[in-house]
């Protein structure tokens, strides 16, 4: 089951900005989902009728007005001291803010904190009793039918399956 | 041509028992005949159920050699793998690896329980050891649920590889979906092609012979163990030993599991075991419907899992951030809750595995 699809993702999905994979999985799920089917064709309308807008200017004057207020506009002496100093305080302090949260946050980083289960020893596991399974996918008994235990695919176990082989020919 | 459906009852009897001596011919050994009857009286289904229990111990009395492809439909792709195999009755397998390219060269050797995997980019030799591959007495208890879940149906004729073989669907007796369909050479009674089907009837994962021949002519080097010159041998995983005995299971368990409220229909609990991984306690439950199979795993250290390689996705029930990762017809479930960690891993499709996560409440 796949969440609905977000608004941005949509809008995205409408300009062709979804790479590949993401593309074919808002496809999919807009083949199954009438909800968010609905909400595709709701944008898809409002962006048609933006195309059909004339492109609005501002008048001349206005924009002049604008850059000479911008241009009139003086720093406070604060200001300028804190701009003077900012890259030598503000590189140091963004680098220790990082080290901080990589340390501290468990999402800063992707490998769980903590002891941890190597995902694959499930798959492994599973497949190892599937096998004991005469009609199971991989089972033995009914013949070489079976698609585990691809070699070399998991070296870190040295047991790599065919769910690993594939989940990791993805990479 | 369509045969009446007697006519096909003889000749399915016929070939049946005249498979019995092609096997030990093609083997070389004594085999057990299927035991079949050419009376017309026995329903199709019957002989459809006969002709698929022969072709469970048909590898223990076959020898051949052929080219097997796989292909694993995933939701928006697909991995195919072709491999060589020579098969010596009665459990000695190699299968050389010609693709996908990844793993082009590489081999596995097979001798009972063992299997040496050569990893020739390596150039390492992992052996492991897997209980599953000789436990009968499961293979036969879940030959049981099968024919209690699913009715077996006997299909059209297609030669495969070069030989003639007869097509059993098995439907499931609850849902009436089609599970899986193999095609059996009646002659030998092996599986020369086998599909499974998800439930709304795509195609999740083809196996098929592209070629074959039956021989037992085959080089005993073939299964040579020895680790080749500047190779070095690598001890792969174990893998526990499925127990019947749950109550032993629980108690090794050292802890407390929770098991879920719900299954599909059909499914039970069929075996257990306790493993240590990772230094971590693992609980693993295995459930079955005789096709279809299901595995919980509980731990109760605060382990959670390291998907590392893999690119799960999130999802979200009953208030669970939990991870997933789909692989053909198997998806993997993770997430915890009140201290336990869980691993659902099953041949069955997201949404299913998500209700009966949900109906794990510690």
């Amino acid at each position: 089951m796949m969440q609905h699809l977000t608004s941005d993702t949509l809008i995205d999905y409408i300009h062709e900005e979804l790479d590949a994979t993401a593309d074919a999985a808002a496809l999919a799920h807009l083949q199954t989902c009438a909800e968010c089917s609905a909400a595709y064709e709701a944008e898809a309308r409002l962006n048609e009728a933006l195309k059909t807008l004339p492109s609005a200017e501002l008048p001349p004057m206005v924009k002049a007005r604008i850059w000479e207020a911008v241009r009139n506009e003086q720093a406070s002496p604060y200001a300028r001291l804190i701009a003077f100093f900012r890259p030598a305080v503000a590189v140091p302090v963004a680098a220790a803010l990082a080290v901080a949260l990589y340390f501290v946050s468990p999402f800063a980083h992707r490998a769980p904190a903590g002891p941890t289960v190597d995902a694959n020893y499930y798959l492994e596991q599973h497949a190892a009793d599937e096998i004991g399974n005469p009609l199971g996918e991989r089972s033995v008994s009914s013949t070489v039918l079976e698609t585990s235990d691809a070699p070399g695919t998991a070296p870190s176990l040295g047991t790599g399956t065919a769910a690993a082989a594939a989940l990791n020919a993805v990479e | 041509m369509p045969w009446s459906k007697a006519a096909r009852a003889v000749t399915l009897g016929v070939a049946l028992a005249a498979g019995a001596s092609v096997a030990a011919h093609a083997a070389g050994t004594p085999s057990p005949a299927p035991k079949a009857s050419a009376t017309p009286a026995v329903s199709e289904e019957d002989q459809a159920a006969r002709l698929l229990r022969a072709s469970l111990r048909a590898p223990e009395s076959i020898s051949y050699v052929g080219q097997l492809q796989t292909i694993r439909f995933s939701t928006n792709k697909a991995v195919a793998t072709i491999v060589r195999v020579e098969h010596l009755a009665p459990d000695r397998t190699r299968k050389w690896y010609m693709a996908p390219e990844a793993v082009y060269g590489d081999y596995t050797i097979t001798r009972g329980i063992t299997t040496y995997q050569v990893d020739i980019k390596h150039g390492k030799v992992f052996t492991s050891r897997n209980p599953s591959i000789e436990n009968q007495v499961a293979a036969s208890g879940s030959f049981g649920l099968v024919t209690k879940n699913y009715r077996p149906v006997l299909g059209d004729e297609e030669t495969i590889a070069g030989h003639p073989t007869m097509s059993v669907l098995l439907i499931n007796k609850y849902t009436g979906e089609r599970a899986v369909r193999v095609w059996i050479d009646p002659r030998t009674a092996l599986v020369l092609k086998k599909e499974q089907y998800r439930s709304n009837g795509a195609v999740a994962a083809q196996s098929r012979f592209e070629e074959l021949r039956y021989t037992s002519a085959i080089p005993q080097d073939i299964f040579s163990t020895s680790v080749p010159a500047g190779y070095s041998k690598v001890a792969g995983r174990d893998y526990a030993s499925p127990s019947t005995d749950l109550d032993r299971v629980r108690k090794d368990a050292g802890f407390a599991p929770v098991v879920p409220k719900y299954l599909p229909e059909g499914f039970s609990l069929t075996s257990g075991d306790v493993a240590t991984v990772d230094g971590v306690k693992e609980l693993h439950f295995f459930y079955s419907d005789g096709l279809r199979m299901l595995s919980l795993f509980e731990n109760a250290t605060g382990a959670a899992a390291d998907f590392k390689k893999l690119k799960p996705q999130t999802i979200q029930f009953e208030g669970h951030d939990a991870q997933y990762v789909e692989d053909g017809p198997t998806t993997l479930l993770v997430w915890h809750e009140h201290g336990l960690y869980f691993a659902l891993v099953g041949d069955l499709g997201l949404h299913d595995l998500v209700d009966i996560a949900t109906s794990v409440v510690p």
